[in-house]
């Protein structure tokens, strides 16, 4: 394999975890929503790129779905779902662990990734050897955003999030499951994202809030 | 051993980084001044108010004591030494052998110190406030400074600058992407190291929101002139470290005059686009509190610590 291409790849690493971080690191849903937008743009090149050494013409197929539902459709539907909330629901302002802790932690949780891969002997593929850490740690940060915040909008992130590693999980080690199967699950995340786009919004009505916590409560009282 | 030639190159690069970095603060002050859609002042006139305040008596409190009355002298002194280890349009600067990276931050340091003394030494209210609050950003943006340079020394092998500097203009950034990471971590150093917008207003003089100007509200006439003149240094050769160890292309390697022309060209050009590029930066934000600012220094120091691992792992 040419070096450039993996000089690219590594850079296009770079950026996931850039992007990633910057979900952790902002309060915003309009902000956390660029970011996937940005991550998936990229992760819509390290595919094709993927396709390219590989030579598998399927793999395009998936980059330009990825391309079309998670950095078009995906955050179109979102913003249009909550275009009507009001703005402090849109805002992470109370989360279990305070922000710049999560921040420290989702590092950690990069050196966690980086170490974990390590023990898996995959040393004669550079591509996973480059980008295994990277989807880990993409679906360990999303993980952590998922527990750690209070609101419905940081958790459907939080989910895209895991999403994206276990796309990139898969794609980097099996260069990509069968297109049937690969079509089928970019329909289920929109299946997924339209449900709890309906249900976020019926909670926002009944709540007056869109806090997890309410909907702990069995009686309403 | 270095030329005669060589050692003269290395005098007038530190001498270029003295007089010009007003001009580089002019250039900022511009280009805020123009996206608040406001003429501004020329970008000479850095250069006409330290002239002004030369010229201009001065008022000292007979409180203070003579840390009040160096400070400016030894703010000054300390940054214009660290001007001269600092590669400028040259690959290395012959006076590196005497000082490195990590002798520029202690220069930093040692003003930074001085500065702190003073302002509590005339027992003003508003010094205790600044001195007390820039105690807090020193201790925090410490760290973060010291894991970035680990980043940068680790990669190219020593503190050295000139060896820094050499080796990073021998090599193209892709196979480093820890770089990337630090790159963005020394991005908000910058920041905070010369208190620009998220960490500290330069510009006002409300109680609420100055750091730095709090500290040297009591100076007048030439000291003022020389802390804001070593202000402006402190800016350049920060901007200049920054240029110089992410994006060095285009520095001579050879005592030539049109290598060195080249050199210089692309390295104002690029501190230029660097400096008015930090003037957006900041007119799209607001000062950010006080007790927020641990959150934009746990992104510096999370961005430098993925940076190290990132090295190791590679």
């Amino acid at each position: 394999m040419v070096s450039t291409q993996l000089s690219i790849l590594t850079i296009s690493g770079s950026i996931l975890i850039i992007a990633t971080f910057s979900v952790v690191a902002r309060r915003g849903f309009i902000d956390w929503l660029n970011a996937y937008r940005h991550q998936s743009i990229v992760l819509a090149g390290v595919t094709a790129i993927i396709g390219y050494i590989t030579g598998i013409w399927e793999i395009y197929i998936a980059a330009a779905l990825t391309l079309i539902v998670k950095s078009i459709i995906i955050p179109k539907v979102l913003t249009y779902v909550t275009r009507r909330l009001e703005i402090e629901f849109k805002i992470e302002t109370n989360p279990y662990v305070s922000l710049r802790t999560s921040v420290i932690i989702s590092a950690l949780l990069v050196g966690l990734s980086y170490f974990l891969t390590q023990q898996i002997p995959f040393k004669s593929d550079p591509v996973v050897n480059v980008l295994l850490p990277v989807s880990m740690a993409q679906f360990f940060i999303g993980l952590f955003v998922l527990v750690n915040r209070r609101t419905v909008l940081s958790q459907v992130v939080g989910l895209l999030i895991i999403e994206n590693g276990l796309f990139l999980f898969t794609m980097v080690l099996t260069h990509g499951v069968s297109l049937i199967i690969e079509v089928g699950i970019f329909v289920d995340i929109l299946i997924g994202i339209v449900i709890s786009s309906i249900l976020l919004f019926r909670m926002g009505r009944t709540f007056d809030s869109l806090d997890v916590t309410n909907i702990e409560n069995l009686r309403d009282d | 051993m270095y030329s005669m030639v060589e050692i003269l190159v290395g005098i007038i690069q530190g001498l270029v980084i003295i007089l010009l970095s007003p001009l580089i603060t002019g250039i900022m002050r511009k280009t805020k001044a123009r996206t608040q859609k406001r003429m501004g002042a020329s970008v000479l006139q850095p250069y006409y108010d330290i002239l002004k305040l030369i010229k201009k008596d001065e008022v000292i409190s007979d409180q203070s004591s003579w840390i009040f009355r160096i400070c400016p002298w030894v703010n000054f002194v300390a940054l214009a030494t660290a001007a001269f280890f600092i590669p400028l349009f040259l690959m290395y600067s012959p006076f590196g052998l005497a000082g490195d990276l990590l002798l520029v931050i202690g220069l930093f340091a040692l003003a930074r110190f001085f500065t702190m003394l003073a302002s509590l030494d005339v027992a003003s209210s508003f010094g205790g406030l600044g001195s007390s609050r820039e105690m807090m950003y020193s201790a925090l943006l410490e760290p973060a400074l010291f894991l970035t340079i680990f980043i940068v020394a680790l990669t190219y092998g020593g503190t050295n600058l000139s060896t820094l500097v050499t080796a990073v203009s021998g090599a193209t950034l892709l196979p480093h992407p820890q770089l990337i990471f630090a790159a963005i971590a020394m991005f908000v150093l910058v920041l905070g190291e010369t208190g620009r917008l998220p960490f500290d207003n330069p510009s006002t003089h409300l109680e609420l929101t100055m750091v730095h100007e709090a500290m040297i509200l009591e100076y007048s006439g030439k000291s003022l002139a020389l802390i804001e003149w070593s202000q402006a240094i402190k800016l350049l050769i920060l901007l200049v470290l920054v240029v110089n160890i992410f994006v060095p292309w285009g520095i001579s390697s050879s005592i030539t005059i049109p290598a060195l022309g080249i050199g210089f060209v692309s390295l104002f050009a690029k501190i230029s686009i660097l400096a008015i590029f930090i003037a957006y930066f900041e007119s799209s934000i607001a000062k950010w509190r006080l007790f927020r600012i641990p959150d934009l220094v746990a992104v510096a120091i999370a961005s430098s610590m993925i940076g190290i691992i990132l090295y190791y792992i590679k």
